[in-house]
């Protein structure tokens, strides 16, 4: 064992870790250093000011709206991205005739950026625009709204877009744990008189699992990671009423309040890191069980 | 035979549902596509109406205005050095980590996967890059993208890797070789498909982000292809034809390398994140 090890040099190793260390790793461990300094690009010195900033974003209007403004984005297209991707993945594994082109459709806005659906969809969703033209030729004239000015629905916007966009994605993963469920289980179940509900409910779903959990822990940390849909769309606005963490520690960085900026970060990387290890750990072992 | 013309009609009905919702995805699409080759006051409809008179011309305005081939080449040099860069370096380091199989290895291991887990910190890894005398360079986007891949990388290739008996490599230590010949002549061939599932992803990620030329690129002759037409978009905005068009010509790469390379993609996908 000891020959092999030896054999196993770890030099194949060193760059992928050096280039991981010194980008990623190093600036996060900077960044909980600079978390508790007063750091500015306009200063020449740094100083320790303690939980100031923290203080400071627990305080400040904007920027717990945009905490909230970041989970609303995070629950809202973790449900709205798994829910529509399962029910998508289950009727498209059925024997249909446009069965492979129907995939390829909902798969097809995931491959572009972020950015060219964002600005296709902006001239859609004006008030006088495309959707709303569309709700009132059909006769639901009274689901017409301000999508991009209305601060009280535009969260629901930006979610709304990036369910539209993400969905095909989460509906790939999906189709591929369906295909590795035994098509033995559903006949035993049909000879016992399941329905499809209670075939989808006790053979689906827990056999599906696996899929389940790496889609949401997916959908759940890009979410908390959220940024471009909202630069592009509405840049944080009308007003404050679409800040994310993202486009807040953007506008830190541009004001030179980098402490300040970095402890945002700081306070994301704990969230998600306290949010999504547990959330690991308890469907690893729900996998197990099953 | 009543039960399955009962499953024949309920299958048709899902399929008339999702063709209906089909529509949702392929009518904004075919808008821009439509809306690319129209004028700029034929556009403002934005329906699916046929442009009355195709006008190719756009596509010629763009990319001379936008300053599109400069941004088309960074996009094509950054996204494809990344990839390029990650392959060699994760599915080298994964050899490692899976072969080994000690403490040390398992721990760098999961060293790896909090990468997947944790936001990345701009500010300081801004830092990072001015310390190293690279802000701003094409290279510093270069190794920051390569950084922000590894973890998923090495963990799909690690997945995979578990999979190559061991015997192979053993034969060939007896043989005399070392470890860099093994990888070389003995690994790398076995995991040439999911190379292709990682190159492929992490070009269209490159490809797509605009999160680190904002940060890191700040001379617009350094910017890929999604920022300058975010950059044209401020600057052409009433023209909406044009913007359609410069859309379009962006997403068309991915579209291609997507077109080409379904197969990797699916399959290493189901290796990754099902299996593995």
């Amino acid at each position: 064992m000891s020959i092999t090890k030896r054999l196993y040099s770890y030099y194949l190793l060193l760059p992928a870790l050096l280039i991981y260390v010194v980008f990623y790793v190093l600036p996060t461990l900077i960044g909980l250093f600079y978390s508790f300094t007063d750091w500015r690009l306009d200063s020449e010195t740094i100083e320790f000011n303690g939980l100031y900033n923290f203080e400071r974003i627990f305080t400040d209007e904007t920027l717990l709206l945009a905490i909230k403004n970041t989970i609303i984005f995070a629950v809202v297209t973790v449900i709205g991205k798994n829910v529509l991707a399962i029910l998508l993945a289950v009727a498209l594994n059925m024997n249909l005739k446009t069965r492979n082109a129907l995939r390829a459709i909902f798969y097809a806005p995931s491959i572009v950026s972020v950015l060219v659906i964002s600005l296709l969809f902006t001239p859609m969703l004006r008030s006088e625009g495309l959707l709303n033209g569309i709700l009132d030729a059909v006769g639901l004239d009274f689901l017409m709204m301000s999508w991009l000015t209305d601060p009280s629905i535009i969260m629901l916007t930006i979610s709304g877009l990036s369910i539209w966009q993400y969905t095909g994605f989460q509906m790939a993963i999906y189709l591929a744990g369906l295909q590795s469920i035994s098509k033995d289980y559903y006949e035993a179940a049909r000879i016992d008189g399941a329905g499809s509900w209670s075939s989808f409910v006790h053979i689906t779903l827990p056999l599906l699992w696996p899929a389940i959990n790496i889609n949401v822990m997916l959908t759940l940390i890009g979410g908390l990671k959220v940024f471009s849909e909202v630069f592009v769309l509405t840049g944080g606005g009308p007003g404050n009423a679409s800040q994310v963490i993202g486009t807040i520690i953007l506008r830190a960085f541009g004001e030179g309040n980098w402490g300040l900026g970095t402890a945002v970060n700081t306070l994301l990387f704990i969230a998600v890191t306290l949010i999504s290890i547990p959330l690991l750990l308890y469907m690893r072992r729900k996998e197990v069980q099953e | 035979m009543t039960s399955l013309r009962k499953i024949d009609w309920k299958a048709g009905l899902v399929e008339v549902l999702l063709i209906l919702l089909a529509l949702t995805i392929i009518a904004p699409l075919l808008i821009m596509i439509l809306g690319s080759f129209k004028t700029s006051s034929e556009v403002l409809d934005f329906s699916l109406a046929l442009p009355r008179q195709w006008m190719f011309s756009n596509y010629a305005q763009v990319i001379e205005q936008g300053g599109l081939l400069r941004a088309f080449w960074n996009g094509v040099l950054i996204s494809g050095v990344s990839s390029v860069l990650n392959i060699i370096t994760t599915s080298a380091a994964a050899f490692v980590m899976i072969r080994r199989d000690t403490k040390v290895s398992n721990f760098i291991y999961l060293f790896f996967f909090m990468g997947l887990i944790a936001p990345m910190s701009i500010i300081t890894t801004i830092r990072v890059v001015q310390w190293l005398g690279l802000y701003g360079t094409i290279t510093s986007a270069v190794l920051i993208y390569t950084a922000m891949n590894s973890a998923f990388s090495v963990f799909l290739y690690a997945g995979f890797m578990k999979s190559i008996p061991r015997a192979l490599d053993e034969v060939a230590f007896l043989e005399g070789a070392n470890i860099l010949d093994i990888y070389l002549r003995v690994i790398f061939p076995l995991i040439v498909p999911v190379n292709a599932t990682v190159a492929i992803m992490v070009f269209m990620s490159v490809w797509n982000d605009i999160t680190i030329p904002i940060y890191f690129l700040t001379d617009s002759s350094n910017w890929t292809m999604p920022l300058s037409v975010y950059n044209f978009y401020g600057k052409f905005s009433r023209d909406w034809n044009l913007v359609f068009a410069d859309l379009t010509l962006t997403s068309l790469p991915v579209l291609i390398l997507f077109l080409l390379a379904q197969k990797y993609i699916v399959s290493g996908m189901t290796a990754g994140a099902i299996k593995g």
